[in-house]
């Protein structure tokens, strides 16, 4: 199955998606569109099958932030430059049922990484940022992301990823092992 | 030693041309040689220059955001989808928005970031980042 990720377009098909959480079907049924083109408060990507190039099988929505510098307590601020913090937040993914376990979310947070990088080169971002479900971090962590603590026990977990931690992914074998020494 | 005029332009040629060699599945090669003849281009040099003459104009063009599409006779259009088109394709720019962050939250963000040496990418990441 060929896939394509591209921007959410509003005659893309997006009534029959289901990953089996219901904010995150309806949030593309009724505020994607809506908050990509007019509110302009996120970007949504869907992945579309390249043979049936309007139906959704499963999305990303993201969005830039900034953490103002005055907001960090002073004692944890030293070791950070003297401006905004920008970051990119990962706002919502979610697969159809029907695609789970294919690789589909593998190539939407591929997308995701490879967009990141791209913006931080372009506007500067620093990291990305995600609200993860609780039973869903453990997927984020093979990624790299790291918890942010501080969150309350029962809502979703703030999760980090380093944007040099994504560009030193591209740079050749950074951490092979040597070459054993016969 | 000098060399001749000829022989040193062939050499500063010979020097400039890049050799480039790739695998291909049986049913790829297959369809260069159908490519080929169908084309008449004899050389492989030939027939990658074309190809690639081709696929700088369907990258530039999606780099403007334009789309490509065949048209039949009777108007129906079909919409050329390309996984690797589309990352060159414009971004409007990212939608900005606030988070609420709680004191403790925004020490540990402060702890990740100040880190002098970020954390190597995981297997998973390198994957992501290579496919």
């Amino acid at each position: 199955m060929a896939v394509v990720i591209r921007r959410l377009e509003e005659s893309d098909e997006t009534e029959a998606l289901d990953c089996g959480d219901a904010p995150l079907n309806s949030y593309l049924k009724k505020y994607a569109w809506v908050n990509q083109e007019k509110s302009s408060i996120g970007v949504t990507y869907a992945a579309v099958e390249e043979a049936v190039p309007l139906r959704v099988l499963g999305y990303f929505t993201i969005a830039m932030s900034s953490v103002p510098r005055e907001a960090f307590p002073s004692k944890h601020a030293r070791g950070l430059p003297n401006y905004d913090l920008p970051l990119i937040l990962l706002a919502r993914l979610a697969v159809d049922l029907r695609f789970a376990g294919k690789g589909l979310g593998h190539a939407l947070i591929s997308e995701v990484f490879r967009i990141s990088l791209r913006v931080s080169g372009e506007v500067g971002c620093r990291c990305i940022v995600t609200d993860a479900y609780r039973e869903r971090t453990d997927w984020y962590a093979r990624y790299g992301f790291a918890p942010i603590e501080g969150a309350a026990p029962e809502g979703p977990q703030r999760m980090f990823l380093d944007i040099r931690t994504i560009r030193a992914a591209l740079r050749p074998f950074p951490h092979a092992p040597p070459n054993p020494v016969s | 030693m000098a060399l001749k005029p000829g022989r040193k332009s062939v050499e500063t040629k010979r020097r400039r041309s890049t050799k480039f060699q790739a695998d291909l599945a049986p049913s790829e090669d297959r369809a260069v040689r159908t490519l080929k003849q169908e084309l008449e281009v004899r050389s492989n040099s030939d027939f990658l220059a074309d190809a690639v003459a081709l696929f700088r104009w369907a990258v530039s063009e999606r780099r403007l955001g334009h789309r490509i599409f065949s048209e039949t006779q009777s108007g129906e259009r079909k919409v050329l989808m390309f996984p690797r088109l589309e990352r060159v394709a414009p971004e409007a720019g990212l939608s900005r928005i606030e988070i609420s962050w709680t004191e403790r939250e925004l020490a540990s963000l402060a702890g990740l970031v100040s880190s002098a040496d970020p954390q190597p990418p995981t297997k998973a990441l390198v994957r992501a980042m290579r496919d």
